[in-house]
Parts: structure tokens; C-alpha cells; sequence
């Protein structure tokens, strides 16, 4: 953690979490911690995450060792947040840490060599959002045709429209027996 | 004499590309995967998925929280109960505010019961899938007809629920439900002796499914796997006694744990698994008392504040995850579904490979998938 740390001017007070233990853990990251309704949410800029994904699992006191979901919350104009939900099953504690990727560099290292679950949650990732999983062993589509690799469906630009409008806005969809 | 060494010099073997599915009646849905075998042994799974997708999620982001309830039935179409109740939760948390006592005990018997009714289905299933065909499926359908019946009783529909509002509960429950529910409480018994009669002390049964897809703990956590499929490899991981919600931390109840993590211990513990929700449902029954099941105020719209959660509950296949991010209004901005069958299908792979190819079908069998809720 370095000395310009915003983590001492917010006034809410971390006494309850195990944020100083995660602190502790992300020692050289810069990681800012965030109140959550149920878990303490911890910034990581993208290109220090994978470091700080790793140092939480490795960390003895905390052991992150299950890896709860892996998603993205796309925010327009603000860039793809990519969040992960860690868990302990021997501490039993909980943590999400948060990265926002910039519109133009959509780009994150794969968590796969932290957890195996990783996996394919990068892939359902990455094919929603089009977010690039660095890395990744197996970089293909999860759920959405193999050949459906330029249109990203849960972006905000997306529309929700039958198969039929897709096709004519030129969505990258193909008619029926193409 | 021709000695086994000399005649693997003599035949050169080639793997064999075997497909399986979409459409096969074992893979319970639409799943395929692709096995590579050499002889009978399997050396690679490439499962696929996606053939059920809908966009349940981006959908979500369409809808009014009220309107939300119902696809989360038709994600989990056997555990609705497990799933409407994650998605209220998620809800109830950003607008912060209490559930009244009587919604909360209705609540937590209908999702036992709704445990209780999912794994009779498994139970069921996965016979035929070992190849005890008839017999085993028959009595454990009827003991999932008879909880349908009482949840259609209660909410009108047979499947597709939609009955829990956040909040509380759409409508009181029958007059007679109390009677009821101990009526289906007695059937549900008589249910698992049947069932240890013909699978579980089963002597054909045992010797087909001891010792198959063995995965250890360690890998399981690190697969992302959850409920009983997690339990059965000796992790002690349930998120009713870890991270207690509803009023199970006022309730006795044990989590059974596997010890071997193969295809047996999956199929114990979850006949385990009904007695103790069996166990759940009449500690709940006891307590179950009149009053409101909705709070007095309820704004007609609901609009949440800005904000996120992460509310997980356990349903009958593991960890059923709803990730809620609200930038204010009345829907969702992003709603995410943790499918815990999606990461539990993860390690289909590690348990497969080096199996019987006749093995292949009872390890799928044995996660107790559901397609609808992988692809959501």
C-alpha cells in the first residue's frame, strides 16, 4: 500500500471488515477499499489484479480458495467493471474485488492460474462483454454460437430484439441456414 | 506366448471420437460432449453448452423486480422455490426491509420441500442413468408428484411457481396447509425407505457406482463446485450452516458429508439430504404462526436505491448466486445468476478422464445437471 493511500480520508471506518488483513495481503497494490451491503469491496486497477487476486489466495489469514462467481457489469461510458466474489470455506469470509477496464483497452489477465473455476466464467465473460481474458488455455465461446465472436450481448448497446431485427441491423447475426 | 507388452508393439490402437448429444435421453437436456476414448477408457471430455440459452439475464434488465420472479423459475425449473428465494433476497437486501415471521417459515418449508422433491427427481433419474430402469424412477416420482400437488395447491401452478414476492409471499397459504404438509412429511418418509431399499443398499447398484469420478476435496473447492457434490468429497460447505439465512440457525439440522467423493457418496448424501430437510420442515411447521406474510407498506412500485449485492442461498445442486447491481429506478441494472451446475460441470472433465466410457454417463448423472439453469 502506498503513503497516497485515499483509504485514510473516507470516513467510513474499516474496523469491522477484514480490510486491514486485505491490506496487509495487497501489499504494494494499490487497492481501494468500498462498503458493500454484504461484503467489503476491494478496487484493484486491472493490470495489478492478477497479482492481488493472487496474493489473496495465498495469503494465510485470509485463504481465499473459492472463487464464488467471476462476472462484468458493463457502465457505458465509464469502461466494463470485471468482478470477482471470493470466499474462504476454511475462514469463512467473503470478499469482491472490482476492476474497471477503460472502453478502449478491454483487456484483464486470466484468473485461471489462481482458481480452475475461473474458467469458464472468463469464457461467459468474455463472449458477453468482449472483454479479453489474457492468457486464457481455452479462449472459445461458452454459450453463444462458436462463429458469434464480433456481437456482445449483455452490453448496455446491445438491443433486445427478436432474431429477425438482429439480422438487418447487422449485428453480425446470420439467417437461418447460412 | 504372446505377452501383453508384445502385443501393444503389435496392434497400433487409434482413439476414437465418440459424440454425445444434444440430443441424448442420459445427458437430462440439451448437452453434448464430445469423449475421445482408446479402448474403454476415456482420455478427454469436451463438453458444450449454451444450447438453452435465453438471455435470462439481459431479459432481467428489462423488467420491473416483480416481473424478474418468474424467469428465475424458469432457470431453475426443479428448485423454483431455491431460486425465486435467492432473487426476493437480492431484492429485500437493497430496499432493506424486513420480512414478517409467518413469510419467512412459509418460505423455508416450501424451499425444503422444494429440496426434498428435486432430489426424489435425482434420485430417479440417476437409476435409470446406472441402468436400474423402472422401479427406483416409478416410486420416486410419485413421491415428486405428491409435493407438486401440494404446491400447486398453494401457489395454482405445477412448475412455474412465481409466489414469493419481496417482501414476503403473494397470498396466505391453504387453510388446511399445516395438515398437509404433514400428510406429504409421512409419504416423504416412507419415500427414502423405499428408495435405500432398492438404489441404496442395492448390491448392483453399490458395485456400479463405488469408486467412479472420484474428485478430491482440494479440487472440487478449486472447480468452484458446490452442494452436495462438494459435500460428497468431505468439504463441510453449506451455506444454510456457513452463512446462515431465513431462520436456519434456529433449527437443528445436520450436513451430511461424503468420504470417498465418488458417484456413491453423491448419491448418499443427498438421500441423507431429504431426511434432514424432512427434519427442516417439521421443526418448521412446529414454529409456524398466524400473522401478516407481507410487510403493511409495500410501495406499489419498488424502486431500489443505487447499489450492489451478492446474495447466495443453497438449492438442491449447490450455491445459487444472484448478483444485483441497481443504479436506482425500478429494474435491474445488471442482474448476474450464479448457476451452480454451470461450475460444478467444470470438473465433468477431472472426474471422466481415465473412467470406463460406460462410467461417463453415471459421473454426468451424479452432478445432477440442469441445462436450463447452465445456460440460463
Amino acid at each position: 500500500m502506498t503513503t497516497d493511500e485515499p483509504q485514510t480520508e473516507a470516513p467510513p471506518s474499516f474496523d469491522d471488515t477484514i480490510w486491514s488483513t486485505v491490506d496487509g495481503a495487497l501489499a504494494g497494490i494499490s487497492a481501494t477499499p468500498e462498503r458493500g451491503v454484504l461484503d467489503l469491496i476491494v478496487h484493484i486497477p486491472p493490470d495489478e489484479v492478477l497479482r492481488g487476486l493472487t496474493a489473496l489466495r495465498r495469503h494465510e489469514a485470509l485463504d481465499f480458495d473459492y472463487l464464488r462467481s467471476l462476472t462484468a457489469v458493463d457502465n457505458e461510458d465509464e469502461g466494463i467493471d470485471v468482478v470477482y466474489h471470493l470466499y474462504s470455506t476454511t475462514h469463512r469470509h467473503n470478499v469482491t474485488v472490482k476492476t474497471t477496464l477503460s472502453n478502449d483497452d478491454l483487456t484483464v489477465d486470466t484468473a485461471t492460474t489462481v482458481w480452475r473455476a475461473a474458467n469458464w466464467l472468463e469464457r461467459e465473460t468474455a463472449e458477453m462483454f468482449g472483454i479479453r481474458f489474457n492468457n486464457h488455455p481455452d479462449p472459445r465461446t461458452l454459450l453463444m454460437p462458436e462463429d458469434m465472436t464480433d456481437t456482445f450481448p449483455l452490453r448496455k448497446d446491445h438491443p433486445l430484439a427478436e432474431i429477425e431485427v438482429l439480422q438487418g441491423e447487422g449485428m453480425g447475426y446470420t439467417e437461418e441456414g447460412q | 506366448m504372446v505377452t501383453p507388452r508384445a502385443l501393444e508393439h503389435e496392434f497400433e490402437t487409434q482413439d476414437l471420437m465418440i459424440n454425445m448429444g444434444p440430443q441424448h435421453p442420459s445427458t437430462h437436456g440439451v448437452f453434448r460432449m464430445v469423449l475421445t476414448i482408446d479402448g474403454e477408457v476415456v482420455r478427454d471430455v469436451v463438453p458444450y453448452v449454451g444450447y438453452m440459452h435465453r438471455g435470462a439475464e439481459k431479459l432481467c434488465e428489462t423488467m420491473d423486480y416483480r416481473q424478474g420472479i418468474g424467469y428465475m423459475d424458469r432457470t431453475e425449473y426443479l428448485a423454483n422455490f431455491n431460486a425465486e428465494l435467492s432473487y426476493v433476497m437480492a431484492v429485500e437486501k437493497l430496499l432493506d426491509i424486513d420480512v414478517p415471521e409467518r413469510a419467512q417459515w412459509i418460505r423455508m418449508i416450501l424451499c425444503e420441500l422444494n429440496r426434498i422433491s428435486s432430489h426424489f427427481m435425482f434420485t430417479g433419474a440417476f437409476g435409470t442413468d446406472v441402468g436400474v430402469f423402472g422401479t427406483a424412477f416409478t416410486y420416486s416420482f410419485i413421491q415428486r408428484e405428491i409435493v407438486q400437488d401440494l404446491f400447486e395447491e398453494i401457489t395454482g401452478d405445477r412448475l412455474m411457481y412465481a409466489y414469493f414476492r419481496p417482501g414476503g409471499l403473494a397470498w396466505e397459504v391453504t387453510d388446511n396447509f399445516v395438515a398437509r404438509v404433514h400428510e406429504v412429511l409421512a409419504d416423504m418418509r416412507q419415500g427414502v425407505i423405499d428408495i435405500d431399499g432398492l438404489l441404496t443398499h442395492n448390491e448392483i447398484f453399490v458395485a456400479r457406482t463405488k469408486g467412479v469420478g472420484y474428485i478430491s476435496g482440494q479440487d472440487a473447492i478449486d472447480y468452484g463446485m458446490s452442494g452436495p457434490a462438494l459435500r460428497a468429497s468431505g468439504v463441510d460447505l453449506d451455506i444454510r450452516k456457513a452463512e446462515p439465512y431465513l431462520y436456519y440457525d434456529q433449527i437443528d439440522f445436520d450436513v451430511p458429508l461424503g468420504e470417498h467423493g465418488d458417484v456413491y457418496d453423491r448419491f448418499v448424501l443427498r438421500v441423507e439430504e431429504i431426511r434432514q430437510s424432512i427434519r427442516i420442515v417439521e421443526q418448521c411447521i412446529e414454529r409456524l404462526q398466524p400473522g401478516p406474510i407481507q410487510p403493511e407498506r409495500m410501495p406499489r412500485m419498488l424502486r431500489t436505491p443505487p447499489g450492489e449485492v451478492y446474495i447466495r442461498t443453497e438449492a438442491p445442486r449447490g450455491e445459487y448466486g444472484i448478483y444485483l447491481v441497481s443504479k436506482g429506478g425500478n429494474r435491474p441494472y445488471r442482474l448476474k445468476i450464479r448457476s451452480a451446475c454451470l461450475s460444478n460441470l467444470q470438473a465433468l472433465k477431472h472426474m471422466t478422464v481415465g473412467q470406463y466410457v460406460a462410467d461417463a454417463v453415471i459421473v454426468l448423472g451424479s452432478i445432477d445437471i440442469v441445462l436450463c439453469e447452465v445456460d440460463r
